[in-house]
């Protein structure tokens, strides 16, 4: 049987790369037992239903963003500016991290296994118009923002001055495109430059939040295998997400540079800045966050957040 | 068995029961059973897939645009925008069917499907058509081909399907078919005018210069709050006011007040009658769309899509040769099923290979809109035409021999030109920088 | 039952306008977005979706080819075609049912809630199973219609049964 594996980004894109770079090396190290196809640009379904779908073994693998319509407390896991740099977020994020044994156990809830991380990049903000005081939390900046369906990335663009505008990411670029939003928040240079590069003028690299993605696996599929087959995958697994620790941030301003090369400006942020934001965000949008997936709980995982 | 030979039964199973008369939805369920039995495929985890699909905000435009284009032709608005019309080509030889035409292409431009055409033209023209001395099966021919403009002329229900299954930007395929879509009014209005010599015409009595501008001043003013409706859709949409959906949802909400209050079509009775007949109209489409959906997405699954292309390529690469082949593929597919689900099930099966030859998903995007827009007038499935007929109280065979004509002069040479001159369909997408 | 099916459609649909209307209005003229609208627009439109589609059923305008009848010239043959085509959308249907209640199920255990709100998501997904019970049930009510007006027919068409009474009734 050749295992399914979704992603959400187009063909040849980094995380396309490395997911054919998991498949190959995979197929090597069982003997061409475990062999594996990519499914690419969600062709399986969004990442919500493809979760849903690894869940109930109808595919069996994915690389994508943890879904909170399974369990609201995913939502932990992208808090706005919960880390602050490369070297923080592979502290916490990589194996063996209290943070990594809650994301793991909260995948197990939804019967599936955690193999891998896949960190993607810190986030910002894309404007197809000139940005108001970027760096400063506290104006009215009178920019209409498209923000996706999570209430953190709503209470963000509302708390740092813009109008925060619900829309369908189906919609998102036309929107921008005729000017219905000003702009887009809740992704990153590579993401912007993926689906939004002919409408992204400036780009605001404010580090908004730490993008990772979760290379998961059907639980019975995986608990189905024998011990060597479940070592040989996790190996490569390891293999996957340390290659990717030692290539992000490289990623990213590789990613920075092809929007700028497409004729984005990228505005400076200072880190006085963004730490300034950061400050009002943990005061104003973390509580009521924490309030919804259960202030105990929340607090416990962010308390474990290491320095 | 291989998984081409499978999805060949599945879909031979599904034409099977198309012609039995099976609701739509239920073929496409009888497609599924018959992958899930023989192709080794499994519903598990499909259902919540489809599901998922059919929450998304971007169907929302459907109904919505359905519902817009009902109220419109039971309030009045489309009467006045035919009397409009009128104004400017009523007084020549063949005016009646040139306004047949283009009245349809306005009024496509606020309902996204081509039955709202017939439904709103229809019972208005047909009958003023066969008094002023058109056979009643000619003028029926002219108002069913001319209604498909509806979803040529944006905003399209068929082309909010195509960008949604294949992603790419709606807005872009709604402008890909506004060229081939001129084109069809222009090729009819002039088809008209041929035919129109050979009819015996009543022609009305020349009236004086003073009296024609009066009469002109009064039925424009009277045709403003209707003309408006599609500068709301089309400006909103393209001025950046609002998504597609909103825009949808802004007509219904404008033409209410308008057709109880000024038009004065509408009434309380009318207006639920109409909404009901709606939303029927619309869980019909929505729950044939899930189905054919899941049937879908059960061949990428089971990459189908793949195979096919190989398949092809085994044949011929030649480009040219390859879009004749694809043209006439449509032409069938559109001879038995309708425009949504032809959609739905060839465009993601067909865009890698479009893509291998280098046609471009929205040159694609008008390949296919105008294919199954000429789709719902070729018998035997031709659901505008039947529609049409009801309402023009003729027979098939009075109707077929006209609707041919039409189809041969004004679609076929456009279905061709589309294929093979890509600015046809490109230019007008480019000027918006698509 | 017309008049339920058609106020609670009417209702259903305008709903649909009206909150996508209130959004424009928020937005583009007093510049305040509704968050959470969209999410909650999501629950009427899918129960008029598939109550929509049971009234077609109910109504029996469901969308059809029916390319035979253009072959077939009696009503005897129609009607025909017509009992084999409601038996088999009658097993596809329950086949259909069948799944739509393995999900309903599944949405049940899970129980998911919507990003924001977090309003239970089944309320939306019960509408898919009920919706498709229901059109099972209209199919096997008209194929049971159809089986009958069929045997009539036979009956009637036999010499030694000439009645004078209305033509039968045939599908719409
Ligand atoms: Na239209
Ligand atoms: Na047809």
């Amino acid at each position: 049987k050749t295992l399914k594996i979704s992603h959400v980004r187009p063909q040849d894109t980094a995380i396309d790369k490395d997911l054919r770079w998991f498949s190959e090396t995979l197929a090597k190290a069982s003997d061409s037992k475990i062999k594996t196809k990519i499914y690419p640009a969600s062709a399986l379904g969004d990442y919500t239903v493809v979760q849903e779908r690894v869940g109930l073994g109808a595919v069996d693998m994915a690389c994508q963003p943890p879904a909170s319509a399974a369990d609201k407390r995913f939502q932990v896991v992208y808090f706005p500016y919960m880390v602050k740099s490369w070297e923080q977020a592979r502290r916490n994020y990589s194996a063996g991290a209290p943070l990594r044994n809650v994301v793991a156990e909260l995948y197990n809830e939804q019967n599936i296994h955690l193999l891998a991380a896949w960190p993607v990049y810190f986030g910002g903000i894309a404007l197809n118009r000139e940005p108001v005081e970027p760096g400063n939390p506290e104006a009215a900046k009178g920019i209409k923002l498209r923000v996706p369906p999570m209430k953190t990335f709503q209470l963000l663009a509302d708390k740092t001055g813009y109008l925060g505008t619900p829309l369908p990411f189906s919609e998102a670029f036309t929107a921008v495109q005729t000017g219905v939003v000003d702009g887009v928040i809740g992704s990153g240079a590579e993401g912007y430059y993926s689906s939004f590069r002919d409408v992204t003028k400036y780009y605001i690299p404010s580090n908004t939040h730490f993008e990772v993605w979760y290379l998961i696996i059907n639980k019975e599929l995986y608990d189905g295998m024998s011990p060597e087959q479940q070592k040989e995958i996790t190996d490569v697994a390891t293999q996957f997400e340390d290659r990717r620790w030692d290539m992000a941030k490289a990623d990213q301003a590789a990613n920075e540079k092809q929007l700028a090369d497409y004729g984005a400006t990228i505005v400076p942020v200072t880190d006085e800045q963004i730490a300034a934001t950061a400050a009002k965000i943990k005061k104003e949008v973390w509580p009521q966050v924490l309030e919804d997936v259960g202030a105990e709980w929340g607090e416990k995982v962010l308390a474990a957040i290491k320095e | 068995m291989d998984i081409v030979t499978i999805s060949l039964i599945s879909l031979a199973i599904l034409i099977v029961m198309l012609s039995f008369g099976v609701p739509l939805p239920f073929c496409f369920g009888g497609a599924l059973m018959t992958m899930c039995f023989f192709g080794g495929a499994t519903m598990k985890g499909t259902m919540v897939w489809g599901f998922n699909q059919l929450s998304n905000p971007v169907l929302l435009c459907i109904p919505l645009f359905v519902f817009a284009g009902t109220i419109m032709s039971e309030s009045g608005i489309a009467a006045s925008l035919l009397k409009f019309v009128n104004i400017f080509v009523g007084r020549i030889r063949g005016g009646l069917g040139v306004v047949a035409s283009v009245s349809c292409a306005i009024i496509g431009a606020i309902s996204g499907s081509g039955l709202t055409g017939v439904a709103a033209t229809g019972p208005l023209l047909i009958p003023e058509m066969a008094e002023k001395g058109y056979p009643r099966g000619y003028a029926t021919a002219l108002v069913a081909n001319s209604s498909i403009l509806g979803l040529l002329i944006p905003p399209s229900v068929t082309m909010i399907i195509y960008g949604w299954v294949t992603d790419t930007s709606i807005l872009a395929c709604f402008l890909a078919t506004l060229g081939p879509g001129l084109l069809i009014t222009a090729l009819f209005s002039v088809v008209n005018l041929v035919m129109a010599r050979n009819f015996p015409l009543i022609l009305d009595p020349p009236k004086n210069m003073a009296e024609t501008v009066k009469e002109g001043v009064t039925l424009t003013s009277r045709a403003i709050p209707a003309l408006i409706m599609p500068t709301i859709i089309l400006g909103g949409i393209y001025g950046g006011i609002m998504t597609p959906t909103e825009a949808a949802a802004v007509a219904v909400i404008y033409a209410i007040p308008v057709g109880f209050m000024i038009y004065k079509g509408l009434t309380w009775s009318v207006f639920v009658e109409a909404a009901k007949n709606s939303a029927t109209a619309v869980g019909a489409i929505m729950v044939m769309i899930v189905f054919s959906l899941m049937l879908s997405q059960i061949f990428v699954m089971e990459d189908v899509p793949q195979a096919l292309v190989q398949g092809v390529f085994t044949i011929t690469q030649n480009k040219i040769i390859l879009l004749i082949l694809i043209n006439f593929l449509l032409f069938f597919v559109g001879m038995i099923v309708n425009d949504v689900t032809s959609i739905i099930l060839i465009a993601p099966l067909l865009l890698p290979l479009m893509e291998a030859i280098g046609v471009s998903p929205v040159q694609f995007a008008a390949i296919m809109g105008v294919n199954t827009a000429m789709g719902g007038v070729t018998p035997p499935y031709a659901s505008i035409l039947y529609l049409g007929m009801r309402i023009g109280k003729v027979e098939f065979s009075e109707v077929i021999k006209p609707a041919m004509i039409l189809i041969a002069f004004g679609y076929v040479p456009v279905v061709f030109l589309t294929s093979l001159w890509p600015d046809l369909s490109l230019f007008i997408p480019g000027l918006f920088g698509y | 039952m017309e008049r339920i099916f058609k106020y609670v459609l009417m209702i259903l649909i305008s709903t649909v306008a009206a909150m996508q209307f209130f959004q424009v209005i928020m937005r583009y003229i007093f510049e305040i977005p509704v968050m959470g609208l969209e999410e909650i627009v999501v629950y009427p439109t899918l129960w008029l979706y598939f109550l929509g589609s049971v009234n077609a059923s109910r109504e029996d305008t469901q969308i059809k080819a029916n390319v035979l009848d253009v072959f077939l010239k009696s009503d005897r043959s129609r009607l025909l075609v017509r009992v084999i085509a409601d038996m088999m959308s009658l097993i596809v249907s329950c086949w259909l049912t069948y799944w739509a209640w393995d999900y309903f199920k599944y949405a049940n255990r899970v129980w998911k809630e919507s990003p924001t709100l977090y309003i239970p998501t089944i309320y939306a997904e019960a509408a898919m199973f009920i919706g498709l019970v229901l059109m099972t049930g209209y199919t096997g009510f008209y194929l049971l219609k159809n089986i009958r007006a069929s045997l009539r027919q036979a009956y009637r068409s036999n010499p030694d049964n000439i009645i004078a009474d209305p033509q039968p009734e045939q599908g719409v």
